[in-house]
């Protein structure tokens, strides 16, 4: 194969899900009414901030050629930890500030110091005792989840006050500022992983541990980081997913682990590691929350969504090693 | 004869009552290259480890550069200016020749606080450095999984020669490389050599061992059964040497034996 065929060839597999993704959109505006509108795609948007920023520490994560299945507890208890400590309804104690904005980053730093924490726990864990990062991080999933359902007992919280809520609510062009609050985290964990030392070494460890220790990377360092970070992102995601419902439930975003898995592997990125991109993965979130706002629009039935998700799931593995197949061929 | 790099003197390593060497002692110069050769399980790749920090010896001593050697770790050998190729090659092959190249020494610099990679001076650089060694790889923007066994082997001797390498050790690192391929990594190991740079091999096969090195030193049960110039010696020698058949050939008296 000639060089250039295999430059263009390689150009589409690394964006792979960009074109997915607008042959997806340009499909649904055809076929489903009232897709192709202005609000629709406003709607997705927002729909993919917190999924897109929890898929973020879920990336890094895999990247470095780990895993991370507690991103989902970890937000919901962030987001019940926000819910306890400033909703004013339910179990909320309804903590206030004066000034009252200061509920913000009170919040938002309780949420981020919460998931970070887990995130040591599980790097501990994985590093140093060096256990299995998918057996680690599926226990955090599951007592990390149990402990959210006992601090709350159940039941759950409402009423965030106004001075949070008003992220959710203050719309820019249409979208609102928790979306671009997803943007911006997109635009800067993309900066880290293509620009920085720290990005790199990821990138690194994930292709060639080994190497990467024996050239000096510290290795336990770093992937270190990816376990915190991702613990802090997916509380980030919580604390997004608190704002937007206004509160938090003790059921609180249960399934969208599998869900920023799909995006994860959608977007490009290998579950074996040292490879994809993050833009990818915002790339990844978006077409799944266009095939659901398809599915919503098209009024088939809510339980269908999960089947499709599943589905999903599994196509996402698929094209994941279909491509590493085909860039064997390549190599 | 050249300096003395590295003069190891009665180096014995026993694994509890097993003495996988039993007094090695052989010296390197400077811009030496030396084949290490010896059938599978006399003690090559203990002694390796040895020198590049993996181990410890149980007694004897190593003098690099003139001064006590004794390293705790492969990163205090590399420190030394000691670097082992293994046999696996030790490059990410899902980044680019640049990021190999740099890898855990990247260069960066500051826009707005932030330290940034500095691509385009470490690009510089590498082809720089590729062009010393005349090594020649299309764009130094390719993943290394699309690269050749030798462009990656290339890289690897290029990434220690540059960084300042004193004594590389490679241990069979043309295991799985073609005709062409390995005729082009011993051009590179003469032209490391050329810059001073000494060169120890492990090696299986004794045409790569008569094509490169400067000097054959023979392992056999844990001690140098030969230690001869490559001029002065011939295939059949050698692996007399190897087995044990004959001694033949073996060395001036220096290091024969306990």
């Amino acid at each position: 194969m000639q060089q250039s065929q295999r430059r263009s060839l390689e150009f589409v597999l690394d964006n792979l899900v960009w074109f997915m993704l607008l042959a997806v959109l340009a499909i649904f505006s055809a076929a489903v009414p009232s897709y192709f509108q202005p609000g629709i795609f406003a709607n997705i948007i927002e729909q993919s901030s917190v999924l897109g920023v929890m898929s973020i520490g879920l990336a890094l994560v895999i990247i470095a050629g780990h895993m991370d299945l507690s991103v989902e507890s970890v937000a919901a208890l962030s987001a019940m930890a926000t819910g306890i400590l400033f909703a004013s309804s339910g179990i909320g104690m309804g903590i206030t500030f004066t000034p009252g904005w200061l509920v913000v980053p009170a919040s938002l730093l309780i949420g981020i110091v919460v998931g970070g924490l887990i995130g040591a726990l599980n790097g501990y864990l994985v590093v140093k005792v060096k256990m299995n990062a998918f057996i680690v991080t599926l226990s955090s999933f599951i007592w990390v989840r149990g402990l959210v359902v006992a601090t709350s007992g159940g039941r759950s919280a409402q009423n965030l006050a106004d001075e949070v809520r008003f992220l959710a609510i203050q719309r820019f062009l249409g979208i609102p500022l928790t979306a671009y609050i997803a943007i911006l985290c997109f635009v800067g964990f993309s900066f880290m992983m293509a620009k920085t030392r720290l990005g790199r070494h990821l990138l690194m460890i994930g292709g060639n541990e080994a190497a990467a220790f024996r050239a000096g990377i510290k290795v336990d360092k770093v992937l270190m980081i990816a376990f915190i970070l991702s613990g802090a992102i997916a509380a980030l995601a919580g604390w997004l997913l608190a704002i937007r419902t206004s509160g938090a439930t003790a059921n609180l975003g249960a399934g969208m682990l599998f869900n920023a898995f799909a995006a994860v592997v959608i977007g490009g990125v290998s579950l074996k590691g040292g490879l994809g991109a993050l833009p990818g993965v915002y790339a990844g979130v978006l077409l799944l929350s266009s095939i659901n706002t398809a599915i919503n629009l098209m009024g088939l039935p809510a339980h269908y969504t999960q089947v499709i998700h599943g589905l999903l799931v599994l196509a996402a593995v698929l094209l994941d090693t279909l491509k590493q197949t085909i860039r064997k061929q390549l190599a | 004869m050249t300096d003395q790099l590295l003069v190891l003197d009665k180096v014995t390593k026993n694994y509890g009552a097993v003495q996988a060497l039993r007094g090695v002692s052989f010296s390197i110069g400077k811009g030496e290259v030396i084949a290490l050769l010896g059938d599978n399980g006399a003690g090559k790749s203990t002694l390796v480890k040895i020198i590049s920090g993996g181990l410890e010896a149980t007694s004897g001593s190593m003098h690099f550069e003139g001064g006590e050697f004794r390293p705790k770790s492969p990163s205090e050998a590399k420190a030394a200016g000691i670097e082992t190729v293994y046999q696996d090659l030790s490059l990410c092959t899902n980044v680019d020749v640049v990021a190999n190249f740099f890898m855990g020494r990247e260069l960066t610099r500051s826009m707005m606080g932030i330290k940034v990679l500095d691509e385009r001076r470490m690009e510089e650089q590498v082809a720089a450095a590729m062009e010393n060694a005349g090594t020649r790889i299309p764009s130094l923007r390719t993943k290394v999984e699309h690269l050749s066994g030798g462009q990656r082997q290339a890289i690897e001797l290029n990434r220690f020669v540059h960084w300042g390498g004193k004594l590389v050790l490679l241990d069979e690192p043309f295991a799985a490389l073609g005709v062409e391929q390995t005729k082009r990594g011993l051009q590179m190991i003469r032209k490391v050599a050329a810059q001073g740079i000494g060169v120890v091999i492990i090696t299986h096969i004794m045409q790569q061992a008569f094509q490169v090195a400067d000097r054959m030193v023979v392992i056999r049960q844990g001690v140098v059964a030969g230690d001869v110039p490559t001029k002065q010696t011939n295939a059949d020698a050698v692996i007399g040497m190897i087995t044990g058949e004959t001694l033949t050939g073996a060395g001036p008296g220096e290091g024969v034996g306990e």
